[in-house]
């Protein structure tokens, strides 16, 4: 199944892109989408360690199980003010 | 009384008027207000901009939640934060934040408080832009509770526990762009 990803902050100039695709196997976790993510680089998986993962408007653990079509997002370290 | 609500990430100058219309409280002996602005420099180094990005929906939603969970810790009536993203030039307000309380010791640990977690918890994302051309993202505070590497450092203030980014030998940046980032990979 494709999952799509929504990049922020560092992980969207290390994916080169707002918006990444990848596929997984039925029943995938967060975890598999990431394990598949960091093959995108060392440096990309170094960030990927410290992402927490958001699905809509809810934060979610790597052990959340996706559906297809779901559209997760990246959200590595924070720094606003 | 009818508070008008507002966005709290915006895209837009900041308005303290437009935070302070409605919310005036005759209970209130105190009004505590923080702007943080744009500096020029950091690490001595000149900064031109700043770029912030957020997930604005889920980050509008954050803001409220810790806006309410600082009015109910320090009881203050009214608390509220808006944060600005986009491009913002030397000098402009970042960030404001609203604390109206009966008293001011409340008032100004509510502030604190409230502008700590926003800074911290809230997933806004800060790439500084110098006058040499390179760019770079400020290190920030790690907010996934099942991270694998929620290493810790000292670069900012702490009154509070979280988690922080890795990160290489700048204290304070990662990723410096004036070279360009790894392209991406298929």
């Amino acid at each position: 199944m494709e999952i799509s990803v929504q990049c922020y902050g560092v992980t969207r100039r290390l994916a080169g892109a707002d918006f990444v695709t990848v596929s997984v196997d039925a029943g995938a976790t967060v975890a598999d989408v990431l394990n598949a993510l960091a093959q995108r680089g060392d440096d990309f998986a170094q960030v990927l360690k410290q992402c927490a993962i958001a699905l809509g408007d809810e934060l979610v653990r790597r052990t959340h199980r996706l559906k297809s079509g779901d559209e997760i997002a990246l959200l590595p370290p924070v720094a606003g003010g | 009384m009818n508070t008008p609500d507002f966005l709290r990430i915006q895209d837009a100058p900041l308005s303290l008027d437009t935070m302070l219309a409605g919310n005036a409280r005759e209970d209130c002996g105190a009004l505590a207000i923080f702007s943080g602005t744009v500096r020029n420099h950091h690490d001595s180094k000149p900064v031109t901009h700043l770029i912030y990005t957020a997930h604005a929906s889920l980050g509008d939603k954050m803001i409220r939640a810790i806006e309410q969970e600082m009015r109910d810790k320090y009881h203050v009536p009214v608390c509220q934060v808006v944060h600005r993203i986009g491009q913002l030039g030397i000098g402009e307000s970042a960030i404001i934040a609203v604390v109206r309380a009966p008293h001011r010791a409340e008032a100004f640990a509510a502030l604190k408080a409230v502008v700590d977690a926003v800074k911290h918890r809230v997933p806004i994302w800060k790439e500084e832009f110098y006058s040499d051309g390179t760019h770079a993202f400020v290190t920030g505070c790690c907010i996934a509770e099942d991270a694998e590497e929620p290493h810790a450092h000292d670069d900012h203030d702490h009154s509070h526990h979280h988690r922080h980014a890795r990160e290489g030998g700048h204290p304070e940046t990662v990723q410096t762009a004036g070279s360009g980032f790894p392209p991406s990979r298929k």
